[in-house]
This record gives C-alpha cells, sequence and structure tokens, in this order.
C-alpha cells in the first residue's frame, strides 16, 4: 500500500574513473524525458536541454594530451540555491531528498536558473517541437513542458513511482533496495550507462553501494581525511548534494602538468 | 434649490449601471466556469461514434442489463494507470455473435461490424468524458487498489466523506468519482463530482495517503 511506503533518500555516485564521455547517458534522458531535439541555434544561443550533460576537459599539450569528461544533471541539493528565490514554491524539497520542479505551478521567472551554481535548469523560451515521426515517442510518464516553464533532472521520479507501484502490485511489498535492483527500477542515465559509472540508490540503506561515499563526504569536510575518492561540486558553496562524484584515478599522468583548456 | 437630478448625473448613473452589470457578468462568468467542471457542463455527454448504452452492458441483471464488471471491458483499470477503452476486437469478442434485438441496437451493432479494413477491425474514435490536464497522473490502479484491499485496518475515507472499513468492490470504487455509470445509456461526469486538485488533496488527506506533488506531478 503506498500509505505505508519507505521514505527514501536518493543519491547518486559518479565514478569518474569508470566515466568514458560516450553521452549514452545524454540521449537515455532526452528519450525519457521528453525533451525536445536541441538544434545547432539553440546550442549557439546557449539554451539547449541537457537533464545531464558531459563536461570536456582537454588536459595536457597536444599530442601528449588527455581527455577528461565529468557528467553533470540537477545535484539534488540538500541546501538547493534554486529553492528559495522560486516565489511560487515550484521548486522545493521533498521528503526523498530530491529536489523537484513542479511545472504547473512554475511560472517562469528563471530565478531558480540564475541562483543554481551547476547550470543545469533550463528553461523552454520556445514551444517544444519534434518531427512528427517522433510525436509518439514520447513518454507518456513525463509531461511534456509548455514555453515559460523551467525544467530540470528530476532523477527519473516517474521511474521511482512506477517502480513502487508495480512491486505494490506484484508483491504487496515496498520499494527497497532489492527490489530495484531486481526490477532495474533505475533513473535513465545510470540503467544507460555502459561502464556502470553512475550508481544510483538510496542513502538510508545501510547495505547499499552509495552509504560509504555518503557517510565519508558527510563525515570528513576535507578531501585529505576521506577513505574514499568522494568528492562534491563546488563543495565551497556548501549546497551539499545528493550527488558524489568520485575521482579519476589517473595511472599514467601527463608529465608536462595539467592546463586545463576548454 | 431642487435636487432634481441633471441630465449629466442621470448620463453617469446609466452608465454606471451599465458597466455594473458586465462587470458582474463577466465575473459570474468566470466563478461558474471555473466551479463547474466542465465549464458550464460543455461537452458533458459528448456524442459518440457509436451509441454504447452502459446500462445494457454493466447494467444489474433485474434492470435488464448484463451485469458485465466494469474491468471486465476497462481491463487495464487494475493493471496500470489509464482505466483504457477496450479494443474493437474485445467489443467483437461477443458482438461477433450477438446482434441485438431492437432495431436500434442492430444498427449499432452493424455500424460497429462495419467499421473494419480487410477484415480488420478499425479503431472506434471515442470521444473522451473525464479529462484531466496534461500534467496530471492518475494512477488508476493504485486507487482501486487502496479501496478493494481485504485489510480490514484501513480506514477508507470516500470522497464524499464517508468512512468505510469493509473493502469496496472495484465496481463500487468506480463510482466514487465517475458516479453511477452502469445506470448511464449516455456517459456523462458525475453530476458535482469537481476534478479539481483540491478534491484529490481532500481525499488524499483524509485518508493518510502521500500529498507529494511527485505522486501525480511527474
Amino acid at each position: 500500500m503506498v500509505t505505508n511506503r519507505i521514505n527514501h533518500k536518493w543519491g547518486m555516485v559518479v565514478d569518474l574513473d569508470k566515466c568514458t564521455g560516450c553521452q549514452a547517458c545524454v540521449v537515455a534522458c532526452q528519450s525519457e524525458n521528453n525533451l525536445p531535439i536541441n538544434t545547432k541555434d539553440s546550442f549557439i544561443q546557449r539554451r539547449a536541454y541537457e537533464w545531464i550533460r558531459i563536461e570536456r576537459y582537454w588536459e595536457g599539450e597536444y599530442p601528449n594530451v588527455k581527455a577528461r569528461f565529468i557528467p553533470i544533471m540537477c545535484q539534488h541539493c540538500e541546501n538547493a540555491p534554486c529553492e528559495p528565490v522560486c516565489p511560487v514554491f515550484a521548486t522545493y524539497h521533498n521528503d526523498e531528498g530530491t529536489n523537484v520542479q513542479i511545472y504547473n505551478r512554475c511560472i517562469g521567472t528563471r530565478y531558480c536558473a540564475n541562483n543554481c551554481p551547476y547550470q543545469v535548469r533550463f528553461f523552454n523560451w520556445w514551444e517544444p517541437k519534434w518531427p512528427k515521426t517522433l510525436r509518439n515517442h514520447l513518454n507518456t510518464d513525463v509531461t511534456v513542458r509548455s514555453r515559460g516553464i523551467m525544467e530540470k533532472c528530476s532523477f527519473c521520479v516517474q521511474r521511482i513511482r512506477r517502480g513502487e507501484l508495480t512491486v505494490e502490485r506484484q508483491e504487496g511489498g515496498k520499494l527497497d533496495h532489492k527490489t530495484m535492483g531486481e526490477r532495474n527500477v533505475l533513473p535513465a542515465c545510470v540503467q544507460a550507462c555502459p561502464t556502470s559509472a553512475l550508481t544510483f540508490a538510496d542513502q538510508g540503506d545501510e547495505t547499499g553501494p552509495v552509504r560509504k561515499y555518503f557517510d565519508d563526504v558527510n563525515e570528513h569536510e576535507h578531501h585529505g581525511d576521506r577513505t574514499t575518492r568522494g568528492y562534491r561540486l563546488l563543495e565551497e558553496m556548501a549546497t551539499k548534494p545528493n550527488v558524489i562524484y568520485l575521482k579519476k584515478v589517473d595511472q599514467f599522468p601527463l608529465t608536462n602538468g595539467g592546463n586545463h583548456g576548454g | 434649490m431642487s435636487m432634481r437630478p441633471t441630465g449629466k448625473i442621470l448620463v453617469l448613473a446609466g452608465v454606471g449601471l451599465v458597466v455594473t452589470v458586465i462587470v458582474g457578468f463577466v465575473m459570474a462568468v468566470v466563478l461558474i466556469s471555473w466551479f463547474s467542471n466542465p465549464p458550464f457542463g460543455l461537452g458533458n455527454a459528448p456524442p459518440q461514434p457509436i451509441a454504447f448504452p452502459h446500462t445494457v452492458h454493466a447494467g444489474l441483471p433485474a434492470d435488464g442489463g448484463m451485469g458485465i464488471q466494469c474491468e471486465f471491458c476497462h481491463r487495464n483499470v487494475t493493471k496500470g494507470e489509464a482505466a483504457t477503452v477496450p479494443a474493437v476486437e474485445q467489443c467483437l469478442f461477443c458482438h461477433i455473435t450477438v446482434g441485438g434485438s431492437t432495431e436500434s441496437a442492430i444498427a449499432e451493432i452493424s455500424l460497429l461490424r462495419e467499421t473494419t479494413e480487410d477484415g480488420d477491425p478499425l479503431p472506434i474514435n471515442w470521444e473522451r468524458v473525464h479529462r484531466l490536464p496534461d500534467h496530471v497522473r492518475f494512477v488508476h490502479e493504485a486507487h482501486i487498489r487502496f479501496f478493494t484491499a481485504p485489510d480490514p485496518n484501513i480506514i477508507r475515507t470516500l470522497i464524499n466523506g464517508e468512512e468505510t472499513t469493509e473493502p469496496l468492490t472495484v465496481q463500487q470504487t468506480c463510482t466514487v468519482c465517475h458516479g453511477e455509470v452502469a445506470a448511464m445509456s449516455v456517459v456523462k461526469p458525475k453530476a458535482g463530482q469537481s476534478l479539481k486538485m483540491g478534491t484529490c488533496l481532500d481525499c488524499h488527506r483524509e485518508n493518510n495517503v502521500p500529498t507529494d506533488c511527485t505522486v501525480c506531478h511527474k
């Protein structure tokens, strides 16, 4: 029964050592969440929709050069800078630890996007359009956002809800880590990742795959004290994201020193 | 000095009266359309391409119906989000042999049988009667499970504030929001039943089930 469901606290761990920058997560997200197709123009105008994006950094000088990738999605911050600035409570923190965007409440002030340090909120400047052949590919679980609405990664809340319902219907049970694993109740990006660089699980689950990283990062403020490779993006802003990144382990570091170019 | 109204004041009063009437009319229209669902009952019972009397199919045998359960045709209602309208194949499952007894029934059923293309039945464009906005995902299955669960410890509050510990049948659950469809020859929404978010929230609060936005808005 929905009435006695577990109160989850979702968390994601991104292992940068495993990320190959293949963009499978980007494509999966795009099709799962009814994102309109980005055109060249929308990229040039910096109005492209990418709920998850791969940022690429070059290290070193040609030919002695290495590409570094970092997938960035909504960080679902505990102290989210986007939440207090919304005048209509269209974005808020729910009891599952995720930062929720309610499209029908949104009036499009764009304050949240301006206050987000991770640049992961996207404003619908136009009515979304799909080629005719793609109209039937839309996900019926996800609202098609109209013009004037802010949107962002939702940790695929529709998949979690569907998972809860399926477990309830078939077993009369609750969605916990075990049933999640059996039924693949995962965000689209996590499911699509060929190298399993992304891990999604309940932080409250003692034996879950993300718990130890969150414990470590929460307990040790300084990177040096940490026993895992975990860190958060822009940690100095104290936004306390529910996404943790694991540092890349470079077996063969560049000898000529890192040069972070765009 | 006489207090007889001058022409100018009469004109002003007339203009004021007209403005008041117009503003009042607009406000009345806005308020009625806000509180009635659908506005002014427009499109309440849209004409269907084929007359489908629920009385004959779902009505009790005592009332001259077949007593077919709701979920026999609306198959997905206990399995998923949408209740779903049955495929034509399912209508033909019976109507390949059942031809109707009255003249009008025979005409409608032959209409159903003739909507085929190379022997395959074509889908019928039924008109939608109950409509929710696109940003709401109402899950029929979860609601039916809650009201039909055989657990006597759950106190279930119906939409009209009635409390019951007895599990309902699927048919009874449907009537909570949809009214007595089995007694309708033309389907229309339950009279006076709002399907606005406030109604959903009232029921969710009374039954102590989650009211998080992401339960319905995703």
